[in-house]
């Protein structure tokens, strides 16, 4: 087996790269839309066989082993071509979480499934009445003999009826806190009593779905670390995740676009335009500098801080803002559905448009990673 | 400070670090604001003792060779003596004279003038003003009205350079003249007949020179460099001052953006300290970002300066620095004001002197926009070529 970590990261990167570019199926390079399991089964496939669909877990449980250093450089291998992520969550945040605080019977059996595609995992967080205050859910869990007896609603759940399982957050209890007396379950969605309702978004598409559950019997091994300490569970990936959504890699192909596209129209005579583009372009590549800083962190082995919150607050109001002047380069073709053809380049123009709402929403919004900076960057009083 | 050997990323670290504590104890000890509102509006404007201590240090130099008697160092380092120098707003001209009038005379032509007059720079004994610009908003350094006009081997010289920082006490002026053959640099010493200074009283307190030549004879010996040495010369000492200009921009917006959250964390209203208000905790995270950026863009450019790139990239990089410097030292200066309430519209309290200084370096060597608009035409993406 080889020692990605041994290779020089130039090295790395070629091979990386390499087989992207020959493997990676091209009508799927740089799509908008969160990719489904039924266009990506193939590609997931091809990355298990090679042994590269874990490039984060351990050699022993079938991952790549990555050093923070390479895990970056392999993220941005696929930023550049366009590779888009399958319905990983299994392989990103539930597969950790279980070698971590999961049982020897759970890691047995989940792990290797998780790798191979037959368990397609879902995140149940979210709830109607707990969303960036996450801690206030209410979907309730209540032991009866062997198994957790679950019953409320999950929302905005990714892909949830491309999973086969969910793992989810309930209360199964009450603490001084209302982060106490949380568990973290995992659910198998073929249970009885699961209801999925897909919601339809801004950009027309069914992506995330309302999840009901209806005294859902889950077995009682299928809690993950302590009773009633789940918080401790979920929290234990933030950071390097606040990185890699604030990639400046992302709203650089609608910069891409963009640009193309007012050269196809002439709008660099406008020096008004000029002055929009230019500025745009320097927040952009200013904010590579600021992601830059925090890579050179995770590759010296350092930890992230809070303050990484910054980048996905500056990366994603930046690619807003860049959807926005796309949106106005394409005069009345801007609000034009589907891809258009602006002098000779291929344009979607709403698509980026919309795609870019939701950036400031996921992953703790805009106005709550400015509060975690202000508390514990800035130390501004509670 | 001397010039240590040192090995390695290491080593630049370990003494880049060495060379900021110097910063602060210089600061700490050597300057207070008690001092610049004293020389506010004064005819000395800056103070030669001052002076005659940061070339003890051996920041003059930082960017002269070390044949000439300096340190022979890079604009990294320079950018660390001015951002800390920055923070305590010090009236002395170090971007004027140690950045702009330094790296001109170093890029000349005339070894003889080098030689007599460079380690006098490095050693603070002389000081210099670079004297480039003429019109307000006119960049180009190639933009030259100023005559030179052969005589007796050497020029008589006609025209006014205005906007010339550190003028009020400079002892010589680089002036940039066009004569028959393109443009010449000139070694003006103040006192040359025909030479006649005025000053202008700045937002800051400080103030730009107008030097008006009437007939101003420059001997053979004083034409530091002609033709295209005179425009190397010209350009890279303008890319280099608006590389260290964004320096000092970071300087003050550390120390502005500090005072605001310190104000923040203490002033009580409404029985809570202000800083606890959701609308000025983000406000004041924004401030921080951009503090944040312009620290990041800052580091990375001079970083890429100091490796000496070709001339279009090279002005890339400085206007990159100038454009987002500008930019960040704005809003946090501003907002300064607006975070500190009435006090904050004083003339006792410090938060105005922090926006009156980035006023003045913000629009001294191009606004943000002009930067951006270089950016932009040098870097093709956005320019009409």
């Amino acid at each position: 087996m080889t020692d990605w970590n041994a290779m020089s990261d130039e090295d790395f990167r070629r091979e990386v790269r390499a087989f992207f570019e020959r493997e990676y199926p091209p009508q799927l390079r740089h799509i908008l839309h969160r990719a489904r399991w039924s266009e990506m089964k193939d590609w997931w496939r091809k990355l298990y066989e090679k042994g590269w669909i874990a490039p984060n877990w351990p050699r022993n449980r079938g991952g790549m082993a990555l050093d923070a250093g390479k895990m970056v450089i392999y993220l941005e291998e696929m930023e550049r071509h366009g590779v888009a992520r399958p319905p990983d969550q299994g392989i990103t945040q539930v597969g950790p979480l279980i070698m971590r605080f999961g049982t020897a019977a759970q890691q047995e059996h989940y792990l290797p499934r998780t790798l191979s595609g037959e368990y397609i995992w879902c995140q149940g967080y979210s709830e109607p009445n707990a969303g960036s205050d996450l801690a206030g859910l209410q979907t309730a869990a209540v032991l009866d003999g062997g198994h957790f007896v679950v019953n409320g609603q999950k929302i905005w759940t990714s892909l949830a009826d491309d999973a086969t399982h969910m793992y989810l957050l309930a209360r199964t209890g009450k603490g001084a806190k209302k982060q106490q007396g949380i568990s973290f379950l995992l659910v198998d969605l073929a249970t009885p009593g699961i209801t999925l309702r897909p919601i339809r978004n801004l950009a027309g598409h069914e992506e995330f779905c309302q999840v009901f559950f209806d005294d859902v019997r889950v077995p009682r091994e299928n809690l993950v670390g302590e009773q009633d300490d789940g918080w401790t569970v979920a929290k234990a990936l933030l950071g390097f995740e606040r990185l890699s959504i604030g990639s400046p890699r992302r709203p650089g192909y609608a910069m891409n676009r963009l640009e193309a596209i007012a050269r196809a129209k002439g709008l660099f005579d406008d020096a008004g335009f000029v002055d929009r583009f230019t500025a745009l372009r320097l927040d952009l590549e200013d904010g590579a500098t600021l992601y830059g800083r925090f890579v050179e962190q995770v590759k010296r082995g350092e930890p992230l801080g809070q303050d990484v919150s910054m980048l996905k607050v500056w990366t994603m109001e930046t690619w807003q803002r860049l959807t926005e002047l796309l949106i106005e380069a394409g005069a009345e073709q801007g609000v034009v559905a589907g891809v258009q053809d602006v002098a000779g380049v291929e344009a979607d123009f709403l698509n980026p448009f919309y795609y870019a709402r939701p950036a400031t929403i996921y992953g703790g919004s805009s106005e709550i990673q400015r509060n975690i900076l202000a508390k514990y960057v800035l130390k501004l009083p509670g | 400070m001397t010039r240590t050997d040192t090995t390695g990323a290491a080593g630049a670290v370990e003494h880049r670090m060495q060379l900021a504590d110097s910063v602060a104890d210089f600061t700490a000890r050597g300057t207070d604001l008690a001092r610049v509102r004293r020389l506010r509006g004064s005819a000395a404007e800056y103070d030669r003792a001052v002076w005659k201590k940061m070339a003890e240090l051996g920041w003059l130099g930082i960017l002269v060779p070390e044949s000439f008697g300096g340190l022979g160092l890079g604009l990294a380092e320079m950018a660390i003596v001015a951002r800390g120098l920055a923070r305590a707003l010090i009236p002395e001209p170090l971007t004027a004279t140690a950045v702009l009038a330094a790296t001109a005379l170093a890029a000349a032509e005339n070894e003889a003038l080098k030689r007599s007059q460079l380690p006098r720079l490095v050693a603070g004994d002389l000081l210099p003003s670079l004297a480039w610009q003429e019109r307000a908003g006119e960049l180009d350094p190639a933009a030259i009205e100023t005559r030179a006009t052969p005589f007796e081997g050497g020029f008589k010289v006609n025209g006014v350079k205005r906007f010339i920082a550190g003028a009020a006490q400079a002892d010589a002026f680089l002036v940039s003249a066009r004569a028959a053959a393109g443009a010449v640099l000139l070694w003006v010493p103040r006192e040359t007949a025909g030479a006649h200074l005025e000053l202008e009283p700045l937002a800051d307190g400080r103030s730009f020179g107008s030097l008006r030549l009437d007939d101003a004879l420059v001997p053979r010996s004083g034409v530091a460099a002609s033709g295209s040495a005179a425009r190397e010369a010209l350009d890279r000492a303008f890319d280099y001052g608006c590389a260290i200009n964004g320096a000092e921009l970071a300087g003050v917006m550390d120390r502005a953006l500090e005072m605001s959250l310190d104000y923040l964390r203490t002033r009580v209203q409404f029985g809570r300290p202000i800083g606890s208000f959701q609308a000025l905790q983000h406000r004041a995270v924004d401030l921080h970002i951009h503090n944040e950026l312009a620290s990041a863009v800052l580091e990375e450019s001079v970083a890429a300066l100091d490796r000496d790139p070709v001339a279009a990239v090279r002005s890339a990089l400085a206007s990159r620095i100038k454009a987002r410097c500008a930019d960040a030292a704005a809003r946090i200066t501003r907002e300064a004001i607006q975070f500190h309430g009435a006090i904050g519209f004083t003339d006792e309290f410090d938060a105005g002197l922090y926006l009156k200084r980035a006023l003045v370096l913000t629009a001294w060597l191009g606004a943000a926009s002009w930067h951006r608009r270089r950016y932009a035409r040098l870097t093709h993406a956005g320019g009409s070529a």
